[in-house]
């Protein structure tokens, strides 16, 4: 059984540009470019993309934050554009963004008023909200302004907010996004094993972080410039590429190509990190090392299987971002 | 059921501001008392002018010469204006600059609730800074009020809200697409002021004003509450103010919802919703 059912989806914006003379420049930008897709219930499903790729619109559509143009897509049955109250009521959603909770209330009055909006009785209220500050480890603090909360708090108290009416189906987008590491692994491990496989919720996460879609998820789309490119599993992704073996050099240099090899060059603060994709390896090594040695400085080289972030640079020929390390 | 809900969830957004502009106290002390030195001089200066409290050329138009009174009365009760205006206008506004708008509007109420709980917020806010500056100000200048007429003033305040509920909604959708929308709030609030007969009777206005007065829902609110308190004496009957405040009512709330909506729904064509 299908849960989310996605046709033909498009959402345009008009950006607007610089004011010449009379008339502004207008560009129109397709942030949802005609996707389908189907989500399973009680599956855990990714959308993988770079900046920009469209994913936090194609997920405020299914919210009914935004309006389509062209498609459109249904929620447990019920159409986004023809009924958005019943689709509101079924869905929990948590958007990106820093400030979606109000900072000058406190955690547990946060929740009381959210609660109220999801139609909770009070005593229900009161009860779910101590039962999820209570797992999400916020008891202590509860009664604190979020302003004084670090990021991490805020985001859990973001994510009690969204499973407050227990909803069936779970929108979240880039849930771990600039978190440390100990909130992100501990929310990873609460949306798989307790939302996921114990609740038996359907979720459909966004992310920019190929480990965290290689971890959670079932099945993962790759979307790139609003369009989406595949859907898979992640071993089945990787398959795509498995006759290759990836290598890897750190360096030091300004390098942004190489000119006989199809590489995929990322910047990072304190080195380069160069990755070539090849059947074999070996044959390509002392070509590829002369090359980048009159250039950089060689830190190290590494020959491992390909990972999910190689089939996306593979299959997009964009690269994602901001991966955690 | 569904009705319920939508009661509490009003409720719940009435508390949340409390507690919200609590948190401010400065300001919401500063909010409570500023309207008060607003009113102050106003009070002073016709003393001075007139020399004590009592008109006579007041009493010709209006039937009542107490000058003091009659104004007093007409500026704390146009203090409901603020409620549509300030209060609900602004009120999609901040949730915008908190960054929660999306997270409220995705929640399962329609809007109206959203905007019936900021006007019952707002006007039980201002109907408290009313309610003290009333009391202040009786005591200090010892005003002249028939009591048996607070009761049908306050059932007249009642009726003239629903015209500016619709204000507040037409306003409050306004304010989220226009970045400049205070503007546009503040010019009909001027506008509406000069328009009621608020420390002067509609007589002396010209008559062009003085038409138009006669759509202002606060023109038959102020004049129909001074006459339950001091007896004003006007060109229309208490029951056409009434029937009045009524098909104006209506049309203000009928006409803000219809802006409302069409708002919402180029708020949400365009993605605006989130950007402040
Ligand atoms: N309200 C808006 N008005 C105009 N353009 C918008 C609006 N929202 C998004 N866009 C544009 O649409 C495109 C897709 O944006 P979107 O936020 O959906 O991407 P994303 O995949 O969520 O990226 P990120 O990883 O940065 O969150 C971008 O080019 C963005 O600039
Ligand atoms: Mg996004």
């Amino acid at each position: 059984m299908d849960n989310i059912i996605v046709s033909d989806l498009t959402k345009k914006f008009v950006k607007k540009g610089k004011r010449k003379l009379l008339r502004r420049e207008k560009e129109d930008i397709l942030a949802v470019d005609h996707i389908s897709v189907k989500v399973k219930k009680g599956e855990l499903f990714g959308l993988l993309g770079p900046n920009g790729a469209g994913k936090t619109t194609l997920v405020k559509c299914l919210a009914t934050l935004l309006i389509p143009d062209e498609g459109t897509a249904t929620i447990d049955g019920h159409d986004i554009i023809t009924d958005p109250i019943s689709v509101r009521k079924i869905l929990g959603i948590t958007t990106g963004g820093e400030r979606t909770l109000y900072w000058k209330l406190s955690a547990r009055d946060n929740l009381k008023y959210f609660a109220s909006l999801y139609g909770l009785s009070s005593k229900d209220a009161e009860e779910r909200i101590d039962y999820l500050l209570d797992i999400m480890d916020l008891k202590e603090k509860q009664h604190q302004r979020l302003e004084k909360y670090s990021t991490g708090m805020r985001q859990k108290v973001s994510i009690a907010r969204a499973i407050l009416h227990d909803p069936k189906i779970l929108l979240l987008d880039e849930p771990t996004l600039g978190l440390d590491p100990s909130f992100s692994m501990f929310l990873r491990s609460f949306i798989k094993n307790d939302l996921n496989k114990k609740e038996g919720k359907t979720i459909l996460l966004t992310t920019h972080y190929m480990d965290e879609a290689d971890q959670l998820c079932d099945r993962i789309a790759f979307v790139d410039r609003g369009k989406l490119i595949v859907v898979d599993t992640s071993k089945n992704l990787k398959r795509n590429v498995s006759k290759n073996e990836a290598l890897e050099i750190k360096c030091i240099g300004n390098i942004d190509k190489l000119e006989n090899f199809n590489a995929h060059i990322k910047n990072k603060k304190n080195y380069t990190k160069i990755r070539i994709l090849h059947e074999n390896t070996e044959d390509i090594m002392d070509d590829v090392l002369k090359d980048v040695k009159e250039r950089a400085k060689i830190l190290s080289v590494n020959v491992t299987r390909p990972t999910l972030e190689d089939v996306f640079v593979h299959l997009t020929g964009s690269k994602l971002e901001d991966e955690h390390e | 059921m569904e009705i319920r809900h939508y009661l509490r969830a009003m409720n719940a957004e009435n508390i949340k501001e409390w507690k919200i502009e609590l948190t401010y106290r400065v300001d919401f002390i500063r909010g409570l008392f500023e309207p008060l030195i607003f009113v102050l001089p106003f009070i002073l200066y016709g003393i001075a002018i007139v020399g004590g409290k009592y008109s006579e050329n007041l009493e010709k138009l209006t039937g009542t010469g107490d000058l003091i009174t009659y104004t007093v009365i007409g500026y704390i009760f146009m203090g409901f204006l603020e409620t549509a205006v300030w209060g609900m206008g602004f009120a999609l506004r901040k949730e915008q600059w908190y960054g929660t708008l999306e997270q409220v509007f995705a929640a399962p109420v329609p809007r109206w609730v959203y905007v019936m709980g900021m006007a019952l917020h707002s006007t039980i806010h201002q109907g408290l800074i009313i309610l003290m500056q009333s009391v202040i100000i009786y005591f200090i200048f010892g005003l002249v009020l028939d009591i048996s007429g607070i009761l049908p003033s306050l059932l007249i305040i009642g009726i003239m809200m629903i015209s500016l509920y619709g204000l507040g909604i037409l306003l409050s959708s306004l304010v989220l697409i226009f970045k400049e929308g205070w503007i546009i709030s503040e010019i009909l609030y001027s506008f509406i002021i000069i328009v009621t007969p608020i420390a002067y009777p509609l007589a002396v206005l010209p008559s062009i004003l003085q038409k138009i007065s006669m759509y202002m829902p606060t023109t038959y609110g102020i004049t129909t509450i001074r006459h339950f308190l001091i007896g004003e004496v006007s060109t229309f009957t208490v029951f056409d103010a009434v029937l009045r405040l009524l098909v104006i009512g209506a049309a203000w709330v009928i006409f803000g919802l219809f802006i409302f909506n069409i708002i919402d729904k180029r708020v949400r064509n365009k993605g605006e919703l989130g950007t402040y």
